[in-house]
C-alpha cells in the first residue's frame, strides 16, 4: 500500500512537472526524438548491410573455369575431392551450355535480348563452390589451383570484404555521431530537471520540513527526466512506424532482408528505442537531482 | 488533540518526569563562515513543557531551533531529541525527527498557488499518507485552530493571524510530540498576536511540548512561563514563571 502511494505521488507529481515546465520539457523530448530518429536510421541502414552481408555470404563461392574438353569422369573426381574441403558446402558442374542459358537469363531479366550476331558461340565450363563457412575461400582456391584442368579462380570474397568495411565505417560514424548527440540530450535533461527543481524550491522546502522522505523528494523529478524520454521515444516509434511503408520494401529488395526478418526487426527497433529513450531520461535526471537537489537539510 | 489514524513511527517517548524531550548539553556553533552563533549552552526541556526562548535580534534563537530540527549540527556538544543523539542520526533517517517535530515561522511559509486545506494535505501527501487518513485528518486540524471557514482560501486571501493558523494546523499534521515556533507573532498585530499565542498554550495543554522563540515582551511577561533568555550565544537565564526581563514587576 505504502508503495503504491508513493508511486501514485511520484507519477502524478512528476506528471505535473512536465507540464509546468512545458516549454522546457518539450525541448529535451525533441532532442530525444532528434537522437532516437538519428539512432533509428542508423540501424536500419546497418540493419539492412548485415542483411545484405549475409546474402552474399550465403552466395559467397569460389568459381572455378575449367579447361575444354575435361571428361565426364574426371570432373566428378574433382567435384568430390574439392567438395572434401572443410567450408565447402556443394560443388555444382556448370556446362557450357547451362553458363549459355544463364547469360541469356541474365539479359532477359534486363529487357534485352541476347545478340550473338548469329555466331555460334561457346561458354567455359567451370565448378561452382559454395562455401559454408565464408572464410574457407583461401583453401578452397588454394586447393583448385592444383589441378592443371583449372584455367582461372573467381571468388565473391572481395565483394563480401568490401561490405564488411563500409558496415564497419558507417557503424563506427553512426555511433560517434549519436554519442555526441546523445550527450547534448543528456545536457538537456539535466537542464530542463534543474529548472524544475528550482521552480520547486520551495515545495522542496516545505517537503523537508514537515518530514518528507528523500524518495519522495527525488523521484518526481527524476521521473520527469524518464518523462522526457520514454515520450520521445514514443514518436520517434510513432515516427518509424509511418516511415515503415516505403522503408520496408527497400531493406526487402536492396537488401535481400527477408519479409519475417524485417517484421521483426522493427519490433525489436520500437523496444530499443524505448529502452534507450528511458534510460537517458533517468540518466539525465539523476544526474541533475544529484547535483541541484542537495540531501542537506 | 485528536488521535491520529495511525501510529507515528517509533521513536522512545519520554515521561514528563523521567528524561527531558529535548536535551542540549554544552553545545556550541559556529557558522561556516566563522559567525559564532551559539556558545556553550545547556538546555533540558522536559516532555509537556511550554518555553518562551527570548533574547536581543542575533542572540541565536534561530540558530538554536535550527539545531533541534537538524537543519545545522552543533559544532561541539551534544542536541538530543526525544532520546537520539542527532548527531546519530543519518541523513536518510532525519525526515523521522521532522515528523516528531513542527515547525511554525514568522513568515508562515505557506505555499501561496495551495488553498488552506491543500497546504495542510500536502504534508500529509508529502509523507506517503493514505487518502482516507488526509480526508479525516485535515478537516479536524482545520477545526482545532479555527480556521474551517477558510479551508478553500488562499493565503493571499487570509489575514496574518489566519495564515498563522494555517501553518500551526499544518506543523500539527504528524501529531508532533513538539512544536517549535520561531517568531510566530512577529509580523502580527498585538491583538493577533495574543490569539496566536493562546493557540499554542491550548495546544500545549492537550501534551505538546512547545518552545517558542520570541522578542514579544508583552505576550512573555503576561504568560508567566518558563523564560530562557540567550545573549550573544549564550543562555544568560532560564527561569520558571518568569519574565522577558529580569527584574521585571508585574
Ligand atoms: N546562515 C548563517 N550564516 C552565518 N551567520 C549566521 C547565519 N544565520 C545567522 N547567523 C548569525 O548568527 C547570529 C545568531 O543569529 P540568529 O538568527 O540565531 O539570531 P536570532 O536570535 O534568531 O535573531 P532574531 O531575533 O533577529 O531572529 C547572528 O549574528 C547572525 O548574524
Ligand atoms: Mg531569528
Amino acid at each position: 500500500m505504502g508503495f503504491i502511494r508513493f508511486l501514485g505521488f511520484t507519477l502524478a507529481r512528476a506528471g505535473q512537472g512536465f507540464w509546468r515546465n512545458g516549454m522546457m520539457s518539450l525541448a529535451a523530448t525533441a532532442t530525444v526524438v532528434l537522437m532516437l530518429v538519428l539512432l533509428a536510421g542508423l540501424l536500419i541502414v546497418l540493419g539492412g548491410l548485415d542483411s545484405g552481408l549475409n546474402y552474399i555470404e550465403s552466395k559467397v563461392g569460389v568459381t572455378a573455369r575449367l579447361v575444354d574438353d575435361v571428361s565426364a569422369q574426371r570432373i566428378e573426381q574433382i567435384s568430390a575431392e574439392v567438395e572434401a574441403v572443410p567450408g565447402v558446402a556443394a560443388v555444382e558442374y556448370v556446362s557450357p551450355d547451362e553458363a549459355l542459358g544463364r547469360l541469356e537469363e541474365a539479359y532477359r531479366a534486363r529487357g534485352q535480348e541476347l545478340d550473338t550476331g548469329g555466331a555460334e558461340i561457346t561458354l567455359y565450363a567451370s565448378l561452382e563452390v559454395a562455401l559454408s563457412d565464408p572464410e574457407a575461400g583461401d583453401e578452397v582456391v588454394a586447393a583448385l589451383a592444383l589441378y592443371p584442368e583449372v584455367e582461372r579462380i573467381t571468388t565473391r570474397q572481395d565483394q563480401y570484404d568490401t561490405l564488411l568495411g563500409v558496415i564497419g565505417l558507417i557503424r563506427t560514424i553512426g555511433l560517434v555521431a549519436i554519442v555526441l548527440v546523445g550527450l547534448v540530450v543528456v545536457f538537456m535533461v539535466v537542464n530542463t530537471i534543474r529548472i524544475a527543481v528550482y521552480s520547486r524550491s520551495g515545495e522542496v522546502e516545505i517537503m523537508r520540513l514537515v518530514g518528507a522522505s528523500d524518495p519522495f523528494i527525488r523521484w518526481p523529478f527524476i521521473v520527469e527526466g524518464i518523462l522526457c524520454g520514454l515520450i520521445g521515444a514514443a514518436v520517434t516509434v510513432g515516427l518509424v512506424a509511418l516511415a515503415w511503408g516505403p522503408i520496408q520494401p527497400l531493406l526487402v529488395s536492396v537488401f535481400q532482408m527477408p519479409t519475417a526478418v524485417s517484421d521483426q526487426f522493427l519490433a525489436g527497433l520500437a523496444v530499443l528505442l524505448v529502452a534507450v529513450g528511458l534510460v537517458i531520461g533517468a540518466l539525465g535526471s539523476w544526474i541533475s537531482v544529484r547535483s541541484n537537489l542537495s540531501s542537506a537539510a | 488533540m485528536t488521535a491520529p489514524a495511525r501510529p507515528l513511527p517509533a521513536l522512545p517517548r519520554i515521561g514528563p518526569d523521567t528524561a527531558p524531550v529535548i536535551a542540549l548539553t554544552e553545545v556550541g556553533m559556529t557558522y561556516p563562515n566563522g559567525k559564532v552563533a551559539l556558545i556553550d549552552v545547556n538546555l533540558e526541556v522536559p516532555a509537556g513543557d511550554f518555553l518562551f526562548l527570548v533574547g536581543p535580534s542575533g542572540a541565536g534563537k534561530s540558530s538554536l531551533i535550527r539545531l533541534l530540527v537538524r537543519e545545522q549540527l552543533p559544532t561541539t556538544g551534544r542536541v538530543v531529541i526525544a532520546g537520539s543523539d542527532l548527531a546519530k542520526v543519518r541523513r536518510s533517517q532525519v525526515y523521522r525527527l521532522r515528523r516528531r517535530i513542527g515547525v511554525v515561522f514568522q513568515d508562515f511559509r505557506l505555499l501561496p498557488n495551495k488553498t488552506v486545506t491543500e497546504n495542510v494535505a500536502f504534508a500529509l501527501e508529502v509523507t506517503g499518507a493514505a487518502g482516507d487518513h488526509i480526508r479525516d485528518r485535515v478537516p479536524r486540524l482545520l477545526g482545532l485552530v479555527g480556521l474551517h471557514e477558510h479551508a478553500n482560501h488562499r493565503p493571499s486571501q487570509l489575514s496574518g493571524g489566519e495564515q498563522q493558523r494555517a501553518a500551526i494546523a499544518r506543523a500539527l499534521v504528524h501529531d508532533p510530540a513538539i512544536l517549535i515556533a520561531d517568531e510566530p507573532t512577529g509580523n502580527l498585530d498585538p491583538v493577533t498576536s495574543w490569539e496566536i499565542v493562546q493557540l499554542l498554550i491550548q495546544i500545549n495543554a492537550m501534551g505538546t511540548t512547545v518552545l517558542m522563540a520570541t522578542r514579544n515582551q508583552e505576550v512573555v511577561n503576561a504568560m508567566r512561563r518558563r523564560v530562557v533568555a540567550l545573549e550573544n550565544g549564550s543562555v544568560v537565564r532560564d527561569e520558571l514563571g518568569a519574565a522577558y526581563e529580569r527584574g521585571y514587576e508585574l
